[in-house]
């Protein structure tokens, strides 16, 4: 179970590395058509850009960022400040860290419940974007499978299931 | 009944107290967040739970759904690309073949990397530990005191924060809704300002105590050939990035998806010609590492978000702001304690999250102390615009909070670069520390003075 569930969060952050590339395939080229344009522009004729580039930037993102939370838990990467905890004796080391994986859990279930509501929400008022018009809700979804898995991810943590290496 | 400006005050304390006890900063910062508005909302009669809690069903989505924030990922990976295609040791390298007559010159090769990899990498950590694997060796077996080499790198690491791109800046271009474009237009003298203090900092360390470097020697002719074209790619990739944003020619994002592009690019033809440079699995490894760099940003922005709402409820900023104007302190000395509270909490706390809990409290004082959000510069307090105040205040507090990086007792670049250089102690790492320490802060001193030196380039380009 631990195996698997730290192998989705692995996939799942590389898939948000592959839209990352994706984001920058399309800003690139949207970018490299503007300069075009200005080139075209004292021949002139035009290149066209991207419509709607800066939608799909936004709407990717949203995804991209979410479906690293699970992976970067599973790192341990959450950044926490080491003052004094680690002279502490181990035992109470590992009480406080379980305390925390188990805030960590909580946290990200609230957010998973909440989104689910958000999604909902977005769908019945049919929100779409600006200039793509494409629809919102759909972009919820990685971000809640990702809160779940965040949560899983803590909870094998407290567990003992150890971070991969 | 509590005042909510006393909540708000026990709400830092509560902060404060579960990040010494370890609690990872982004759920520290929702936590109390969250539970410090309960306990408002059971204390103030027009604060009410329950409509506060709806909310969450759309603030973490739009918060990361932010083309503004989408160069923070880019950037990191753009970083992370250029250490797997050993950008950082070819930079290394071509300026060490530059610098090599000069005596302590490769230490000064070494700063300068730290300079050029640290603006690309935007993480001062990341930097201490990759300049620190790249060069610590080569200037221990060249016969440089352990007390200068480590010295150096860990000062180095700290450059990165302000050369453009910097995530650092993006962050705070944010909180205080300035330009990011300016903030990156206005980092750049201070950050070769930077760049040029450490180096004449070892250039002085040498002249008075030889005995720290050794003989200069040159390098073979066909070696410092073959480190020369090596750094020519590297300079026109990370010259065209850092100049394009700096003059405007590239928006953040654009800068930073071409970058990566550029970066790629590169690593892959290096490694179809020589053998070198970035794979497959390079790549995959720099998709993860930016996972978990990218995951930890993004949740202490979350974080952020969650506990200025609390915070702002509680009127503490508000609060801070008019014992400011009404202290009858000088607005310079407030300032100064400012950021010397930067450079304490900079010793034991993130950058980011310091920038993220600590500017929101800060910049609304230093509005106020100024003459208000429209004061002009003739009769503002120190004699700037808003605009402007935002990218000088700006510009120093990256600064001092960098130096916490390197102060005494904590001083995590001083971790790294010692548990790297396992012969080196870290009471040594810190001595060597201390001239560059020096230098920051006469930089941090004239730029106090000249706020000029932050405002010159962006007046310059902007018109």
């Amino acid at each position: 179970m631990t195996v698997m569930i730290r192998r989705l969060a692995d996939g799942l952050a590389v898939l948000g590395g592959v839209i990352l590339l994706v984001i920058v395939a399309v800003t690139t080229t949207n970018t490299s058509a503007f300069i075009l344009d200005r080139i075209a522009g004292l021949f002139g004729t035009n290149v066209a850009g991207l419509p709607g580039y800066e939608d799909f930037v936004q709407l990717a993102i949203s995804g991209v960022a979410l479906m690293f939370f699970p992976y970067c838990q599973a790192q341990r990467g959450h950044v926490a400040v080491e003052l004094f905890m680690d002279r502490l004796p181990h035992v109470l080391q590992r009480a406080f860290d379980r305390l925390w994986l188990a805030c960590t859990a909580a946290v990200a279930l609230f957010l998973a419940y909440w989104m689910v509501f958000g999604l909902l929400e977005a769908r019945s008022d049919g929100v779409v974007t600006s200039v793509l018009g494409w629809a919102v809700w759909p972009f919820y979804l990685p971000g809640l499978v990702s809160m779940i898995l965040w949560a899983l991810v803590a909870a094998t943590q407290i567990a003992g299931g150890t971070p991969d290496a | 009944m509590l005042d909510p400006i006393v909540i708000g005050i026990i709400g830092l304390v509560v902060l404060f107290g579960l990040l010494i006890l370890r609690m990872p900063v982004g759920i520290a910062m929702i936590t109390v967040g969250i539970g410090g508005t309960w306990v408002l909302s059971e204390t103030v009669s027009y604060i009410r739970f329950v409509p506060y809690l709806k909310q969450y069903k759309s603030l973490l989505w739009e918060n990361v759904a932010n083309y503004d924030l989408s160069v923070v990922p880019l950037f990191v990976l753009m970083g992370y690309i250029a250490a797997e295609a050993r950008l950082s040791s070819d930079l290394f390298k071509g300026l060490e073949a530059l610098m090599s007559r000069l005596r302590g010159g490769v230490a000064m090769a070494a700063v300068a990397a730290c300079g050029g990899f640290g603006a690309v990498c935007g993480s001062s950590l990341a930097t201490a530990a990759t300049m620190g694997k790249v060069a610590l060796p080569e200037l221990r077996a060249l016969g440089y005191s352990p007390r200068l080499a480590s010295g150096a790198l860990a000062a180095g690491g700290t450059l990165g924060i302000l050369i453009p791109p910097s995530v650092a800046l993006v962050i705070y271009a944010i909180i205080v809704e300035g330009s990011i474009l300016q903030m990156f237009q206005a980092a750049i003298l201070p950050g070769l300002l930077a760049v040029a203090g450490f180096i004449a900092v070892i250039a002085i360390q040498v002249r008075l105590n030889p005995s720290l470097a050794p003989e200069p020697k040159e390098m073979e002719p066909a070696e410092r050939r073959r480190a020369i074209r090596r750094l020519l790619p590297v300079i026109v990739i990370f010259g065209a990035i850092i100049l394009g944003l700096g003059f405007g020619l590239f928006t953040p994002t654009p800068a930073a998806s071409i970058g990566v592009f550029a970066v790629g690019a590169y690593g892959f033809a290096l490694r179809a010609l020589t053998g070198e440079g970035l794979n497959l699995p390079g790549l995959m490894r720099a998709i993860r590492a930016t996972a978990v760099t990218s995951g930890m940003i993004y949740l202490i922005l979350f974080g952020a978000e969650v506990l200025k709402g609390f915070f702002t409820r509680t009127n503490l900023p508000q609060a801070l702001s008019d014992w400011a104007t009404t202290s009858g302190m000088d607005p310079m000395l407030i300032l100064v304690i400012m950021l010397v509270v930067f450079v304490i909490l900079g010793c034991f706390m993130e950058s980011l999250a310091m920038i993220l809990v600590v500017v929101p409290f800060f910049w609304p004082a230093l509005i106020a102390l100024n003459g208000g959000e429209y004061a002009t510069a003739d009769t503002s307090a120190f004699g700037l615009d808003t605009d402007s105040l935002k990218i000088w205040f700006g510009i120093l507090a990256l600064i001092v909070v960098e130096l916490g990086l390197i102060t005494p007792p904590v001083g995590l670049n001083v971790f790294i670069i010692s548990s790297l250089a396992k012969d080196t102690p870290m009471s040594t790492v810190f001595r060597g520390v201390l001239p560059f320490l020096g230098a920051e802060f006469i930089r941090v001193a004239l730029i106090l003075m000249l706020p000029a030196l932050t405002l010159i380039v962006p007046r310059l380009i902007g018109g």
